[in-house]
């Protein structure tokens, strides 16, 4: 199992990669549901030899959520906002890719670095968890698109959870589900606001929203 | 049934209230009914918190758990509360509002009220941070009730601000479950308390970096505020109340209780007390610097909340009498700002700006809410009779004991310029030539019982902390010096 574990990681490692140097934003959120289908296999892997239905229907629940319903949610957005690519983002595709390696390496760096209790599941999961938060954190602040900073926080929860997964192992079913709750009405929400936005602003630019200062 | 019980009630209540509220005909109906339900959970509440301070914490199961701190912040969001939904009626009197956004309007605030009693009940840290989170998203909502581009920048700004905060604690809640591997149930609290000992230190302490960035940006702590100015200042008046009366300190209420864990397993070492006091003295000097060149109202009363969440952090990290100042000065600030934020909303519509600059003469143009207004600033920036001035003397006296003199500097300097900056807006608005001419507005014995009831209270507990209270907060900075309630 550790092997589909780490195949998953590496999945996880490319995927970041492709989400940094894609302008198209329909590739970008297939990109995020992917990630999100991969990372609900996860608790069953983990546990393989003593599966359960709580583990099994969490996984199906998280992943149909990240999988179909967020997708189906953004493509909504991306219609009613009429945008299909990121237009000249703060910081080009190339140096994003190279930030991005950047990034990767000072994950392995710090999962090095931190010793965490108890088992760990593979050597892969916390650098790819870190790498995941990172490239979230990068998307939010370097894309113009308010869009792209929603698939960045998809991305960044991504991250986390594969770090709740090596960290904790086993979270109580009701967390789990108020966490997957929350990040659905997270998007939800996003996704109104941004049907406002381009209905007030006639785009989804971000950085052309500073009227607020001081 | 036992008292225990009535724990449900607090978050059943508001969470039914909010589910009725498309039933609801008129704007009118729906307002008094929020107020209804905000009522008849404060009742709930109101028997929970009487039984903790008379026979110890409430727990049902793993579930909930009320101790005397999260009774004493429960106690002062009711408070707010109350006072919020009352004002909701006297305040959307004089805006336009359709049946539709009423019924968003009922439907959102009750459900805030819902998701922050949770964060306070919850035994479970994972279910706090669910609490919080979806405080996030319904009060996000709250703000673009009236829909105009400011209010959505502001809402943009404050939902992917504080959800990458909110990202960060989660984090932080994973680092401490990690860390508490061998407790009996890691993501609970009380039993995290009982095995303290236990705790692995290195990952405990990261956690609690990444929980303090994370709550700090909701609780609004420099520098992690950003969002905070402009969510205050465009989200109606009724809203702003509630941001900044609770809100913020419900965030903040989630770093407290983790600072007993992180204190008990490093042996008392002070470690998080410095990190608090950090960024409690940066959210005062940064507020200062704000408020001396603000020229908005609203603005300007949203950054006096970061200036004085940071006082509430820097009392906590103080300890000792610090703790106690703390929580003293939440119940104080509490109900003035949400004071303030009545007054300004009111006058902002009277004057049909919130810019300091064209609000002159509101003495004049609204006795009720101008004197409000005056006292309130007065009483924000520290001035006596008023109870923030006691709190803000106990926490001196704090940094004092503990020798923390770089600690007390930096605040006096802060409080100082903005108490010099805050009085200049202040006298210009009450006693300044207006702008225009408008006959003075008349109040309603509504308006005059909102003015007044704040205003005694801050004013009493100036002059006069009665006994029961007293022992109410000494019991909650019990827990967060980490003894047995």
């Amino acid at each position: 199992m550790t092997q589909m574990i780490e195949a998953v990681m590496v999945l996880l490692v490319l995927t970041n990669l492709l989400l940094l140097g894609t302008s198209r934003l329909a590739t970008c959120i297939r990109t995020v549901a992917i990630q999100g289908v991969a990372l609900g296999t996860l608790p069953v892997l983990g546990h393989a030899h003593e599966l359960s239905l709580r583990l099994v229907l969490l996984a199906v629940g998280s992943a149909s959520l990240k999988g179909v319903v967020f997708p189906f949610l953004l493509f909504r957005a991306m219609r009613e906002a009429d945008v299909r690519h990121e237009i000249e983002p703060f910081v080009g595709y190339t140096a994003s890719i190279l930030i991005g390696i950047g990034s990767l390496a000072v994950s392995v760096w710090a999962s090095s670095r931190i010793t965490l209790p108890g088992p760990a599941v593979s050597s892969l999961v916390l650098p790819a968890a870190l790498f995941t938060i990172l490239v979230g954190l990068f998307v939010i602040v370097s894309r113009r698109k308010a869009l792209m900073q929603v698939i960045g926080y998809l991305a960044m929860e991504n991250g986390i959870y594969a770090f709740g997964v090596v960290l904790v192992g086993e979270i109580p079913m009701l967390v789990e589900l108020g966490v997957l709750l929350d990040v659905f009405v997270a998007v939800l929400v996003m996704g109104i606001a941004i049907y406002h936005i381009r209905r007030e602003y006639d785009h989804i630019d971000v950085d052309e929203l500073d009227a607020l200062k001081g | 049934m036992e008292t225990r019980h009535a724990l449900w009630l607090v978050l059943a209540l508001p969470a039914a209230g909010a589910a009725l509220c498309p039933l609801l005909r008129t704007r009118d109906g729906m307002l008094r009914w929020a107020l209804g339900v905000v009522a008849a959970t404060a009742a709930a509440s109101a028997v929970c918190i009487r039984a903790v301070f008379a026979t110890g914490p409430l727990r049902v199961g793993g579930l909930l758990h009320l101790d005397s701190l999260s009774a004493y912040h429960l106690g002062v969001m009711m408070a707010v509360f109350l006072l919020a939904s009352l004002y909701s009626i006297t305040y959307f009197r004089h805006e336009t509002f359709t049946r539709g956004g009423a019924i968003r309007y009922g439907g959102l605030w009750l459900g805030s009220l819902g998701t922050m009693a949770l964060a306070l009940l919850s035994n479970n840290l994972g279910l706090m941070w669910v609490g919080i989170e979806a405080t996030t998203l319904l009060t996000a909502l709250l703000i673009t009730v009236h829909r105009s581009p400011a209010a959505l920048e502001a809402m943009w700004k404050y939902l992917l601000t504080c959800s990458v905060g909110i990202a960060f604690a989660f984090m932080g809640t994973l680092l401490v479950a990690a860390a508490g591997a061998k407790a009996r149930e890691a993501l609970v609290w009380t039993s995290l308390r009982d095995a303290a000992a236990t705790l692995d230190v290195g990952t405990l302490k990261l956690g609690f970096l990444f929980l303090l960035v994370g709550y700090g940006t909701k609780s609004g702590l420099a520098p992690m505020h950003s969002w905070l100015p402009d969510a205050h200042s465009q989200a109606p008046a009724p809203v702003s109340a509630i941001f900044s009366g609770f809100m913020l300190n419900s965030a903040l209420y989630c770093i407290l209780r983790y600072v007993p864990l992180v204190e008990s397993a490093t042996g008392g070492s002070g470690w998080s007390h410095r990190l608090l006091v950090l960024f409690g003295l940066l959210s005062i000097v940064v507020s200062a610097a704000f408020i001396t060149f603000q020229n908005d109202l609203k603005r300007l009363l949203a950054y006096s909340s970061v200036e004085h969440l940071g006082i509430i952090a820097l009392g906590a990290g103080l300890g000792g009498l610090g703790a106690f100042a703390a929580l003293f000065h939440t119940l104080n600030h509490s109900v003035c700002k949400t004071l303030g934020f009545f007054c300004a909303g009111r006058l902002g519509q009277l004057h049909g700006t919130q810019d300091m600059r064209r609000m002159g003469g509101s003495l004049r143009s609204s006795p009720v809410w101008g004197t409000g207004l005056l006292a309130a600033v007065l009483a924000l920036i520290g001035m006596t009779p008023f109870a923030i001035f006691m709190s803000e003397l106990l926490i001196v006296r704090a940094a004092i004991d503990t020798r923390s003199i770089v600690s007390l500097v930096v605040f006096l300097a802060g409080t100082g310029t903005v108490f010099v900056a805050a009085l200049r807006h202040a006298v210009r608005m009450a006693w300044g030539d207006p702008v225009g001419e408008r006959p003075p507005a008349r109040a309603t014995p509504l308006d005059v019982a909102l003015v007044a009831m704040p205003l005694g209270v801050i004013l009493v507990l100036g002059l006069w902390l009665p006994g029961p209270l007293a022992r109410a907060i000494e019991g909650a900075a019990a827990v967060i010096r980490g003894g047995r309630p």
